[in-house]
């Protein structure tokens, strides 16, 4: 960590259902402009931690911070206001809307033209609407999909989803962005371009943490993981660490597997 | 150079523009070329309806939220008005408003107190709500004089500026003012759906959660629709009751409430245009069909119910529809 300050901040976050606790007092920082992977097998509470940050789950315990300023307990939108956006695993998008007011919209409230601005159209409004739809091309360029700005989303395919998506997510030049399952049901080929383009948005200086289940992807994207299992962190580090990690290789593979590993590699 | 465009999806249209302008000159000529008062009759009908469906639209169709208030809204501010001008001497203009005032602090209160758990809360609350206006209309006797209401409404006089005043007495009086509220109610809320307050509307409605991510408070636009919604409703029924020359509880039946859900589903919800079309088309459509007055809500069911299976969205879904066939036509995306 070079700056003084973490971008994040995740201090003891705690959350339990019912008896089982899916996140245990887990803590971690991220700085700035840093591309961090979290994966853990299934239940792991990687999803869980990720809802509890951008506030759309309420935490049970713990604090976290965004550049300094506290985070903890406040709602989704006052979260994404501050600087943390984040895309959803199941893949979302606005049907209805052309893909350019998709972008639009995400960065709408971020712009400081108010109410009445907004309804009877002078400079401030006017303004901020082409420095968007500006911006709006320029991600959809990025991502691959400007041909298609005029279009409705509802034409697109699944990964184009998700690649508006995570457009959508940079549209209020965000500090921090959680990308849940980007490449989650994704074909191949569609894969090596959500790769390209996260690396490209990372280059332009925005953190991510992404969540995958897809382990060689975030292996060869991040140069840091974080490994949970049942909701604790198990290791963090870069992932030639974190490959060869027994209790990762435990927590995936099984522990009878993993110690045969070990056994025949020793 | 790109072709202008348009974030918030709407596609100016001076064809359009045209079109209701020659609509809203025809409208306002009706009084002068025929003194046909059944046709002034349909007009305010039309002006009534029309303003409650558009409001519904809002709330429903814009921003999704199934409200059955809207009736509950219309009455109150009908019986604000027609109390406040009998008992209070009030001007016609500052009771109007007052019912429309009042009618959007209620809408407030139920909204805030029940958006906060789920939008089906706020359907079943919005639902109890419209029932209860009606018994408090019934059974608050020494307020609203229960089930005879308030006959005998008097004749409106209107201060305009420049000091006329406008004796509202004749049905084509009644007819230019409602329909002059018409097209300040319906502007109104073409500006809100066309504007980015729209757009984040339809972006709650869509998809909440994703909004949510992309910074916009849902309940702050829910509470905008559902007060925008509740002021007109409330100040159309004040204007409206004065040319019924009553209130009574039935100002809360539930037929208002089934007639305007009918609208917003049959022109297409989130459709401003839809909505109007089908508003017009659907005032006119049961005086069509006098001859069958007890048929006519089986009728409205049937047709509801064809316009579910076949054209579910209404004519607005129907062209978003196609205008989402055209883009997956196999061919090279057309850029204008």
């Amino acid at each position: 960590m070079t700056t003084a300050r973490p971008l994040l901040e995740v201090r003891g976050l705690t959350k339990r259902y019912l008896g089982l606790t899916a996140v245990d007092s887990l803590s971690y920082e991220l700085g700035t402009g840093s591309m961090v992977g979290l994966i853990g097998p299934n239940g792991s509470g990687k999803s869980t931690s990720i809802d509890c940050i951008s506030g759309f789950q309420p935490a049970d315990g713990g604090r976290w911070f965004l550049d300094g300023r506290e985070m903890t307990g406040l709602a989704p939108h006052r979260i994404a206001r501050a600087g943390l956006t984040r895309t959803f695993q199941t893949v979302r998008a606005y049907d209805e809307l052309t893909l350019l007011a998709n972008l639009c919209v995400a960065s709408q409230e971020s712009d400081g033209v108010g109410w009445m601005q907004s309804l009877f159209r002078g400079q401030p409004l006017r303004s901020a609407d082409a420095a968007a739809q500006t911006r709006g091309l320029e991600l959809l360029a990025t991502v691959g999909l400007a041909d298609y700005a005029d279009a409705p989303a509802a034409i697109l395919s699944y990964g184009q989803r998700k690649l508006l998506a995570i457009a959508a997510s940079m549209m209020a030049r965000p500090r921090l962005v959680v990308l849940d399952e980007p490449v989650a049901g994704v074909n191949p080929t569609m894969v090596r371009h959500i790769e390209e383009v996260i690396q490209k948005l990372n280059a332009q200086g925005v953190a991510l943490l992404i969540v995958e289940h897809n382990v060689d992807f975030i292996m060869s994207l991040c140069r840091r993981v974080i490994v949970l299992e049942s909701g604790c962190k198990i290791a963090d580090g870069p992932p030639g660490l974190i490959r060869s990690d027994p209790r990762v290789l435990a927590a995936y593979l099984g522990k009878a597997r993993a110690a045969e590993l070990d056994s025949r590699s020793g | 150079m790109n072709p202008p465009r348009t974030a918030s999806g709407m596609n100016a249209v001076p064809l359009r523009a045209l079109a209701v302008l020659a609509g809203l000159m025809a409208l306002f000529a009706i009084p002068k070329l025929t003194g046909n008062d059944y046709l002034l009759a349909l007009g305010v009908s039309f002006a009534a309806l029309s303003v409650l469906s558009g409001g519904l639209n809002l709330v429903y169709g814009y921003t999704g939220l199934l409200s059955f208030a809207q009736v509950g809204f219309f009455g109150i501010g009908s019986y604000t008005a027609a109390l406040l001008v009998t008992e209070r001497d009030w001007s016609l203009w500052a009771g109007v408003a007052a019912g429309g005032g009042l009618a959007t602090v209620v809408g407030l209160v139920i909204g805030y107190s029940s958006l906060r758990l789920s939008r089906h809360a706020f359907a079943i609350v919005s639902l109890s709500f419209a029932l209860l206006c009606m018994i408090v209309a019934r059974d608050w006797v020494s307020l609203t004089r229960g089930a005879m209401g308030i006959p005998g409404l008097p004749t409106p006089t209107l201060s305009l500026p420049g000091g006329i005043r406008w004796r509202i007495a004749q049905p084509a009086d009644f007819y230019y003012l409602l329909l002059g509220f018409v097209v300040f109610a319906h502007a109104v809320i073409y500006l809100v759906v066309t504007s980015r307050l729209g757009r984040a509307m339809r972006a709650i409605k869509l998809n909440e959660p994703l909004a949510q991510s992309h910074g916009i408070n849902p309940l702050a636009y829910k509470l905008l629709a559902i007060a925008l919604s509740a002021l007109l409703a409330g100040m159309v029924g004040g204007l409206f009751v004065f040319y019924l020359t009553i209130v009574d509880p039935s100002i809360f039946d539930f037929y208002y409430t089934e007639t305007m859900l009918i609208m917003v589903i049959i022109g297409g919800p989130g459709s401003f245009w839809g909505v109007l079309l089908s508003s017009a088309v659907l005032t006119a459509l049961p005086d069509l069909l006098r001859f069958t007055t007890d048929l006519r809500m089986v009728l409205y069911g049937a047709v509801l119910i064809a316009a579910m299976l076949l054209c579910p969205g209404g004519l607005g879904g129907w062209l978003h529809r196609r205008r989402v066939a055209r883009w997956r036509q196999p061919r090279p995306a057309p850029r204008s």
